[in-house]
């Protein structure tokens, strides 16, 4: 509803994803003349760099097997008859032995078990090696098919699917539950992007579309919102995020020295989250890194302690935005329920009572998209006024807001309200039916209730991305303008006004006049406006 | 099968015998190696296999007292192949072989109980007496 999209993103199906992943690995196994699910394993560990991958194996092959744990020659079985499993000990026949490719044979019992294990641990299976701790052989897709229980190799597809995804930094999963699309970013710019399931997130934090709240202060709003205070008490106090992949960890062993769970297998310090690469001496040693008590002097730990503590004291506060922050969003999920309702019975009844074609009803369609978006980014606008510190500025938002919320309140009035009454009409005949005529005044106010509320919202969207920016130097210079509660804001509201009214101005060719209030183009022969009824003069 | 094999080629200084009552409960001994602070010491552990074993690690835990700076005072030990790399590959012996390389070879780089690190990294000639003082008070004669 905000600008033209183009083509800034791409949405793919779980076909696409397949689809272009079996195309590289497809290309790869031509190219290196390797086996299907050698090119796989090679792909995963170049992260589905193409370019890199074949790079690195040109210039020397036995290094990028070596890593990959790619052996060159499988081996054969053994010659004897029996052999006993590494694992269990006992002694099997050779048909029900296999190895990795490399001269360590296990039974196929153990076998399952080991990958079970490995599956049960998580994506970092997808590297799975020969159990013998000193060889690093690769178990490939084929043994997994060939060993594994049913769900587990349906899992472990699963997995290769997930980390074509999210090996790549360009593309991301619809955060929507049941949804199995994934997003490819493209360019740069807003991140909001709306999946084929119609769920529109930011494709940055994943969380959905906030525009024009920053992901920070989403992230921050979110975790305080969490209906389960008591886990995040928990969380917050026992555990810190990996300062890689920001996953929360719990530290449930004694050294200091972190191992975050694969695919991240960061390593680092739990006292000052630093890699532990860079740990040693000149930390001050492993045990008591003082790069932690250093930070903790220059006041940086300190600072969060403090955050954590005035949230804390500001409950009602919080509460107060919270409430209409959740109410919008209720309103919104209200809204969705009745654009479907339209879709789906209310406009074919109207173009049974009317006559009218339900491609000339779209402006019902339309209205309701925008009370969708408008309830959306409303309810973000409260988490955005919880977190603004400047009082000048929150005394300017805080009137934005309100004019946005009356704008919204009277475009979604009459979207419910007076629409009804054109629907009720057919139930009972006590009154006289509404006439054709009275439904285009309806259309037309509804239609210019949804335009204005569109350009108001644009605007405010934008003024806030902005940060305000433009509040402190048009506060002084006020102009004389008419008549208005308060002169400071007047001044800004007036440059919205002009702002918008080459872009209203185009949808009414006859000449009007804007009203000073919702900045709706009215026709000269009316005196008051025919949206909100502010007069003309 | 695995523990017939422990129980037939035993591993010098290292003992484990089943517990009657649960056979995933193994008590053991581990000797102090040569020429390290615990020469002469007796140490006891206790081994449990969990029911996912072997593809999850057996649980080990020093009982015995221990001045080292990869075991914490109550007894838990800081090895890796206890934790991200086991491998069902690896076995009980194995383990054990290595909690007794550990002794040799004490790692105060990836430690699990601090203070004993930062006295080993400080004075390591006085943090050695303090080691061979506990195997004396603690292990020795069981």
């Amino acid at each position: 509803m905000f600008g033209n999209y183009g083509q800034r993103y791409i949405v793919l199906t779980e076909k696409d994803i397949n689809e272009r992943q079996e195309e590289d690995i497809g290309k790869v196994s031509a190219v290196l003349s390797i086996r299907r699910e050698e090119a796989c394993v090679l792909l995963h560990h170049y992260k589905w760099n193409i370019s890199k991958l074949s790079d690195e194996w040109f210039a020397d092959e036995e290094k990028v097997r070596d890593i990959v744990g790619l052996l060159l020659n499988g081996i054969d079985l053994p010659n004897s008859r029996k052999l006993t499993c590494g694992i269990c000990f006992e002694g099997y026949s050779s048909d029900v032995m296999s190895s990795a490719g490399c001269d360590h044979f296990y039974c196929h019992e153990c076998w399952e078990g080991y990958i079970s294990a490995a599956i049960s641990d998580g994506p970092g299976c997808l590297s799975l090696r020969c159990p013998d701790p000193s060889c690093g052989a690769m178990v490939l897709q084929n043994m997994i098919n060939k060993l594994a229980k049913d769900d587990d190799k349906v899992r472990y597809a699963r997995f290769i699917l997930r980390a074509y995804v999210e090996d790549s930094k360009k593309t991301k999963w619809c955060p929507a539950p049941d949804c199995t699309c994934a997003v490819e970013f493209v360019s740069d710019g807003n991140y909001d992007v709306s999946c084929n399931c119609k769920f529109s997130f930011c494709w940055n934090c994943t969380e959905e579309a906030h525009r024009p709240v920053n992901c920070e202060t989403v992230s921050r709003w979110i975790l305080k919102n969490s209906a389960e205070s008591e886990n995040m008490n928990w969380i917050l106090a026992n555990s810190k995020p990996c300062p890689k992949c920001k996953r929360p960890i719990e530290k449930n062993q004694g050294c200091m020295h972190m191992t975050c769970t694969p695919p991240c297998k960061f390593e680092f310090c739990w006292l000052c989250l630093g890699s532990w690469a860079e740990h040693g001496e000149r930390t001050g040693g492993f045990y008591a890194c003082n790069r932690y008590e250093s930070a903790k002097k220059e006041g940086v730990y300190d600072e969060t302690e403090a955050r954590r503590e005035r949230a804390k004291n500001s409950l009602e506060r919080y509460m107060h935005y919270y409430e209409r922050w959740a109410s919008n969003q209720t309103s919104r999920q209200k809204a969705q329920a009745d654009l479907q309702k339209a879709e789906k019975e209310q406009l074919a009844k109207l173009t049974d009572v009317f006559g009218i074609p339900e491609t000339q009803l779209k402006f019902i369609i339309e209205a309701w998209s925008q009370i969708i978006e408008c309830r959306r980014v409303l309810k973000w606008t409260y988490a955005y006024g919880y977190y603004l510190d400047d009082k000048v500025k929150s005394e300017f938002f805080e009137y934005l807001q309100g004019e946005a919320e009356s704008g919204l309140e009277r475009l979604h009035q009459c979207a419910e309200k007076d629409l009804q009454s054109f629907l009720t009409v057919r139930s009972d005949n006590t009154e006289p039916a509404p006439s054709i005529a009275e439904f285009g005044d309806f259309r037309v106010k509804l239609a210019g209730l949804t335009s204005v509320t569109r350009n108001y919202f644009e605007n405010l969207v934008q003024a806030l991305e902005a940060g305000l920016e433009d509040v402190h130097s048009t506060a002084q210079g006020t102009t004389s303008s008419n008549a208005t509660n308060i002169p400071s804001k007047k001044a800004v509201t007036k440059g919205k006004t002009k702002k918008q009214l080459p872009r209203t101005s185009s949808d009414n060719s006859d000449e009007g006049w804007p009203c000073e209030r919702c900045t709706f183009i009215n026709p000269s022969s009316v005196d008051a406006c025919s949206v909100c009824d502010k007069h003309r003069y | 099968m695995e523990t017939q094999r422990l129980l037939s080629e035993p591993a010098p200084g290292i003992s484990a015998s089943p517990s009657e009552e649960n056979m995933r409960y193994f008590n053991v001994m581990i000797l102090g190696p040569a020429q390290s602070p615990y020469e002469g010491g007796v140490f006891k552990l206790e081994l449990f296999l969990p029911e996912e074993y072997p593809m999850a690690a057996p649980k080990v835990r020093f009982l015995t007292k221990i001045y080292h700076p990869n075991i914490d005072k109550l007894g838990r030990i800081c090895l890796d192949i206890l934790k991200d790399k086991w491998s069902p590959a690896l076995q009980i012996r194995t383990v054990l072989l290595s909690i007794q390389a550990l002794l040799s070879a004490p790692n105060p780089d990836d430690p699990l109980s601090d203070n004993i690190a930062k006295h080993w990294k400080a004075n390591e000639a006085e943090a050695v007496e303090t080691a061979k003082e506990w195997t004396r008070l603690y292990a020795s004669g069981a």
